[in-house]
């Protein structure tokens, strides 16, 4: 049906890198979907360079083919690298791989098929003092997950804030290049984010405005030290005031990661399967809760707290720590320590990519998946718990196991809820749907909104986002239709549509 | 019950402030993980094009405590759990793996992988296929010293 457009794209980038076999569109399709059809896409094409994007997008445009612009397509939980309208055409960017880092300065500039490892090795192979920070499945992109506001467990966790100018092929094949990069040949390019007059990196963030075909990024230069403390709580409710005694070091800068208070499924479902703990279909009971705490020797809740900087430095901020915490009812506490000379501490916390932590995908035994819900809320402790009660109760009756974080930023909580299932089991899948609609109508009436969600629920998450009767999606379908007047650039990401294609939001 | 993951830890040393990565030696490779989030450092040395490939394309998954390894080392002796171990594999078998996916691991695209990288990475996983190489040796129908790391 659309082999006169294929061979056309076939002309820019060689027929090999046209796929559109019955593997082809598999492999692109949402792989953690109970029914992997429904954002099948018709093919997928991968380009090799900027240019080769130019290309693509003038043929695009002539034809009106919408295009889903992936990075390396590892966006698990989201979608993967599945479009959110069925029968688009990928734009798989993970042939390109350039990278150019400025060791000097601590930045990178990455076209978007770089994974974490890739980076990882090219700082190691290049002996480059800097460390990168991974998210928990590292296999993705480091551009593609900065620009999905993804992120990490150092001071350089939070990766969209990192992002310093962008190279950006817009929908009519126009290139641009934001910040300093608007000037040729600036040297300032990844060193000064905003430019001159408007900033327009963050608009490429979660929209679908243009395609980034590079993106730079800054990198923490390799700290003298480490330093940190796990803590472990005993009971549901010490969710609160650990908040409350986090958060002040958090606003004043004492603390520079975002620490997240997680419950004790998060080393259950890595480490072991359900069948190990029970054979019954219900949530978990208190009794398998307290013998999955026994075995990993954890509290209901845990958090890592760590400072990254010279021994001065890292040293009175856990003398800080300690004095935060002192008589306070904690379980335990441990603390973590490396100092540059020391064997590598090995794990994300020192920008280690790793890939385990996807392992939660087995926890129902069978072929798994995950889906997050992940709303905002104000940094209190009061809020938190009870945020946590009502999340608590809903997953109660789902019948699901309460899998969850809060991690702590500047100013606010993200409160990540991860749903595992088994894609096979049909009832359980239905369960998840409504529990989904479930989580977003409950945090809805209490005004929280999620900061990033799975294809399937984009339309009823942008619903929630309604100020002035969805003022913000009116102007976002002004700019799409401004930007994109054929509507070809991912139509549907983030609830916002194309006029051409509006009539097909949920 | 007493499902401890058995995997290996590389030993790593630091070189001038700098993180260098020496493998374990087999004995030492049965370490016990209690902190999962310790000990993730893999080794991403190659010494073969085939190896290398392999190491790009796969290693984030299938070396040390990749999501690969964890959940073959459920599925089978955990000391086979690395694939670089083991002794069974054939390129069909892997091919499919990639092309289709198996039980948790995600299909591969040929934009991601393409079939001549894929070729490569079956070529250097069925290296300890003792049966496959026999059998090149038969139909070669003059038994050579069996090259493991070709």
């Amino acid at each position: 049906m659309r082999i006169a457009e294929l061979r056309e794209f076939a002309a820019i980038v060689g027929q090999e890198w046209v796929m559109a076999d019955e593997d082809d569109r598999a492999a692109y399709s949402d792989q953690f979907a109970a029914d992997e059809s429904r954002h099948r896409p018709f093919a997928a094409i991968a380009p090799a360079s900027t240019e080769e994007v130019q290309a693509i997008m003038k043929v695009a445009n002539r034809h009106a083919v919408p295009l889903w612009p992936i990075s390396r397509g590892k966006n698990f939980g989201y979608g993967g690298a599945a479009p959110v309208v069925k029968d688009s055409i990928v734009l798989d960017l993970s042939r390109m791989k350039r990278i150019a880092v400025d060791a000097e300065n601590g930045t990178v500039l990455v076209e978007p098929g770089v994974g974490f490892f890739d980076l990882y090795d090219h700082l190691q192979d290049n002996k480059i003092p800097l460390w990168l920070s991974v998210p928990g499945n590292s296999w993705g992109s480091v551009a593609g997950n900065a620009l999905d506001r993804g992120v990490g467990y150092t001071s350089y966790g939070d990766h969209a804030a990192r992002i310093c100018g962008l190279e950006v092929v817009l929908p009519d094949g126009d290139l641009v290049r934001t910040g300093m990069g608007a000037m040729s040949d600036s040297p300032n390019w990844q060193l000064y984010k905003p430019g001159f007059g408007p900033s327009w990196d963050a608009v490429f963030c979660q929209s679908n405005f243009g395609v980034v075909t590079k993106l730079g990024l800054w990198l923490m230069p390799e700290p003298e030290s480490v330093l940190g403390m796990d803590f472990e709580f005993d009971q549901p409710e010490d969710l609160g005031w650990a908040i409350d005694t986090i958060m002040p070091l958090r606003r004043d800068g004492v603390i520079q990661q975002s620490p997240s208070i997680g419950n004790w499924l998060r080393s259950a479902a890595v480490m072991t399967t359900r069948d190990q703990w029970t054979t019954d279909k219900g949530p978990l009971n208190d009794k398998i809760i307290a013998a999955i705490r026994e075995r990993f020797k954890i509290g209901w809740w845990s958090v890592q707290l760590r400072f990254y900087g010279p021994l001065e430095i890292t040293e009175g901020s856990l003398r800080v720590v300690d004095k935060a915490f002192d008589k306070k009812p904690i379980l335990s506490r441990k603390p973590a320590r490396w100092v540059r000379g020391d064997p590598p501490e090995g794990s994300p916390v020192t920008g280690v990519p790793v890939s385990f932590p996807l392992a939660n995908a087995n926890w129902h035994g069978g072929r798994g998946g995950h889906i997050g819900f992940s709303p905002v809320l104000p940094a209190k402790g009061s809020l938190a718990l009870d945020q946590f009660k009502r999340t608590y109760a809903i997953y109660q009756r789902f019948g699901m196991d309460y899998h969850a974080s809060f991690a702590m930023g500047d100013r606010s909580l993200t409160n990540v809820n991860q749903i595992l299932y088994d894609k096979d089991d049909a009832a359980m899948m239905q369960r998840v749907d409504g529990m989904f609609r479930a989580l977003v109508a409950d945090a809805g009436a209490h005004r929280y909104g999620e900061y990033r969600t799975h294809i399937d629920y984009m339309d009823l998450v942008a619903d929630s986002y309604d100020f002035n009767h969805g003022a913000l999606r009116r102007l976002n379908e002004r700019v799409k239709d401004a930007l994109d007047p054929r509507g070809i650039v991912a139509p549907g990401k983030s609830g916002i549509w194309p006029a051409r294609l509006r009539k097909n939001r949920s | 019950m007493t499902a401890v993951i058995w995997l290996a830890v590389m030993i790593a040393c630091a070189a001038g402030g700098l993180i260098g990565v020496t493998a374990a030696s087999e004995e030492e490779q049965g370490t016990r993980i209690e902190n999962a989030f310790r000990g993730a450092l893999q080794d991403r040395s190659s010494r073969s094009p085939e190896e290398r490939m392999f190491v790009e394309k796969c290693g984030m998954c299938h070396r040390q405590m990749g999501m690969g390894t964890v959940l073959l080392a459920r599925r089978m002796d955990p000391k086979q759990a690395m694939l670089e171990r083991r002794t069974d594999l054939t390129a069909d078998y892997v091919r499919s793996a990639v092309r289709h996916g198996l039980g948790n691991m995600p299909k591969i695209s040929r934009g991601e992988v393409n079939d001549a990288e894929l070729e490569l990475i079956s070529r250097y996983l069925v290296k300890n296929n003792a049966a496959i190489h026999s059998r090149r040796w038969q139909e070669r129908a003059k038994p050579v010293r069996l090259e493991l790391d070709d």
